[in-house]
């Protein structure tokens, strides 16, 4: 009885137009429970579910969830207080407009990037090169404004989503296996299928990462100026970029200078004309 | 209990069982691996290769019951263990007529494990390679969507006593081609952490695989699996803690 009175005496109690303490008290307890909730269920999510999706994604999800039920919440905020949302929406929808040409590049970054988490073109850990904006390094995180990519000179660069979004992403990760090159001249006086053999024989016993299958290809590339160009191919896994590419120069040259074959430089006979 | 005498007919370690009591010498080809004691709860443990490849480790012990096994193990790790999958192409291909099957066997490469026991518990310490020229990558499909393996190419053994010492195991292939016309075949690729290894002395068997070559819808395909060996030999612990058992199904050539 004593709290059906307390109660009827708060309904009775205006502050503001129709506005009990009442109604005040109400909207309060559900906006609480809102709050409380949107915890809850942000606590449940990174404890169940955030383990076994990647970080970015459970990071974006995680912040729906919180400000989706607050949002909610707001609303049944609104609504117990009898608050016409009509005026609000007229009001909100010019105020939607002006904000956003106001904050058009923050909006067009948040869209980018929840594009970039649905098509997924690279995601946290791959090695990837932006060729339009010269940067090549490991994706570190896709955020709701901004990208971060650790270079291979260890720092990190930070790059808004929209121009990530829009630029050409080669990614080096995709791929099971990757293809190192390199081009070697021999002289001409060189037999060149007794060159190739040699260089293949000598990458396949010395380098453990490049694949036997697809094997190592030479291409004649060009009858240089002083030497037969060949273009030399191998493929490895796609990680062991550094057992491949920087060692594959030294491993043919090392064959060749073994088998006594000449890599040439370029020389120039200058005839002097006589006095 | 195995010594390092066990073995009559080559200088080199059988496989087994160890007593780590004071100094431990074990003889592979192109590798030696040498435990000292060099205090009361410590030993040191040293291996070289044939690659000049020197590995030097500290082993602390809490108790004297300690045994070394030196065992077979799938060859998985060298240069690095990038792979489950195994691609043996065959030195000759095997053709197989129509409704018809046929078991044949080949020679797998091996890599050997040292494992460290004690109180039961066995603990991997190292791994080595007696043949590393024949410890490749080699790629099954496309760059983008294939399937990286370790490859060998490999000759076709009589029976299961026909292991090559520390270098290749026998593997036992069933092949079931139940489609209505001949197909050849040259290579197999596997996912060898379901196939478990064997060894007896020095020599080394492998749990088995069945290719059934057959239709589904109107593609003719190769399906793998793995078929255990029954055998007395001695089963090798193995070390990888993850075991992925992915079917593969191999294109027809």
């Amino acid at each position: 009885m004593m709290v059906l009175e307390l109660l009827q005496s708060l309904s009775e109690m205006q502050l503001v137009g129709d506005l009990t303490v009442l109604s005040l008290l109400i909207g309060g307890i559900i906006m609480a429970g809102g709050i409380i909730i949107a915890k809850i269920a942000k606590l449940l999510f990174h404890k169940y579910y955030a383990p076994s999706l990647p970080k970015g994604t459970a990071q974006n999800i995680s912040k729906l969830i919180y400000f989706g039920i607050l949002i909610i919440s707001f609303l049944g905020f609104t609504s117990s207080q009898g608050i016409d949302l009509s005026g609000i929406m007229v009001a909100g929808g010019i105020f939607a407009v002006v904000i956003g040409f106001a904050t058009q590049s923050v909006i067009s970054n948040l869209i980018s990037g929840i594009f970039l988490i649905v098509e997924k073109p690279a995601k946290p850990g791959d090695t990837i090169d932006l060729p339009d904006m010269g940067i090549f390094g490991t994706l570190l995180s896709i955020g709701t404004f901004s990208c971060k990519v650790r270079k291979f000179d260890g720092t990190v660069i930070r790059i808004p989503n929209e121009k990530f979004f829009t630029s050409n992403i080669r990614s080096l990760t995709l791929s099971t296996v990757r293809r190192a090159d390199v081009m070697v001249g021999i002289s001409y006086d060189s037999d060149i299928e007794n060159a190739i053999s040699i260089m293949k024989h000598e990458i396949l016993r010395t380098m453990p990462f490049v694949l036997q299958i697809p094997e190592p290809e030479f291409r004649i590339e060009e009858l240089g100026d002083s030497s037969v160009n060949i273009h030399v191919f191998v493929w490895h896994p796609r990680d062991d970029w550094s057992q491949a590419q920087p060692i594959l120069l030294t491993t043919l040259k090392r064959a060749l200078d073994q088998a006594g074959i000449e890599i040439p430089f370029p020389q120039r006979v200058i005839w002097t004309g006589k006095d | 209990m195995r010594t390092m005498s066990d073995d009559s007919k080559n200088t080199f370690s059988n496989y087994g069982v160890y007593d780590l009591v004071d100094d431990l010498e074990l003889s592979l080809p192109n590798t030696l691996i040498k435990f000292q004691r060099i205090s009361d709860n410590a030993f040191s443990y040293f291996r070289e290769n044939s690659e000049g490849k020197i590995i030097e480790k500290i082993i602390p012990v809490k108790s004297n019951d300690i045994k070394i096994e030196l065992a077979p193990i799938r060859p998985l790790n060298h240069p690095a263990r990038r792979t489950n999958y195994v691609f043996l192409k065959f030195d000759k291909e095997i053709h197989i007529g129509e409704n018809s099957a046929a078991s044949i066997f080949v020679h797998c490469p091996i890599e050997i494990g040292i494992f460290l026991i004690h109180n039961n518990n066995y603990e991997s310490l190292d791994w080595v390679t007696c043949n590393p020229l024949n410890s490749r990558f080699g790629l099954y499909g496309l760059p983008d969507t294939g399937t990286l393996c370790k490859y060998a190419q490999v000759s076709l053994a009589t029976d299961y006593d026909d292991s090559i010492s520390y270098v290749h195991g026998v593997l036992q292939i069933v092949i079931e081609n139940t489609l209505s016309f001949a197909q050849t075949i040259s290579k197999v690729i596997f996912s060898i952490t379901d196939n478990r290894l064997y060894y007896e002395d020095s020599k080394t068997i492998i749990d088995g695989i069945k290719i059934t070559m057959k239709k589904r819808a109107s593609v003719n395909f190769a399906d793998v699996n793995t078929t255990p060996v029954e055998t007395d030999w001695t089963a090798s612990p193995t070390w990888e803690g993850e075991i992925t058992s992915k079917h593969m199904e191999m294109e027809l050539e």
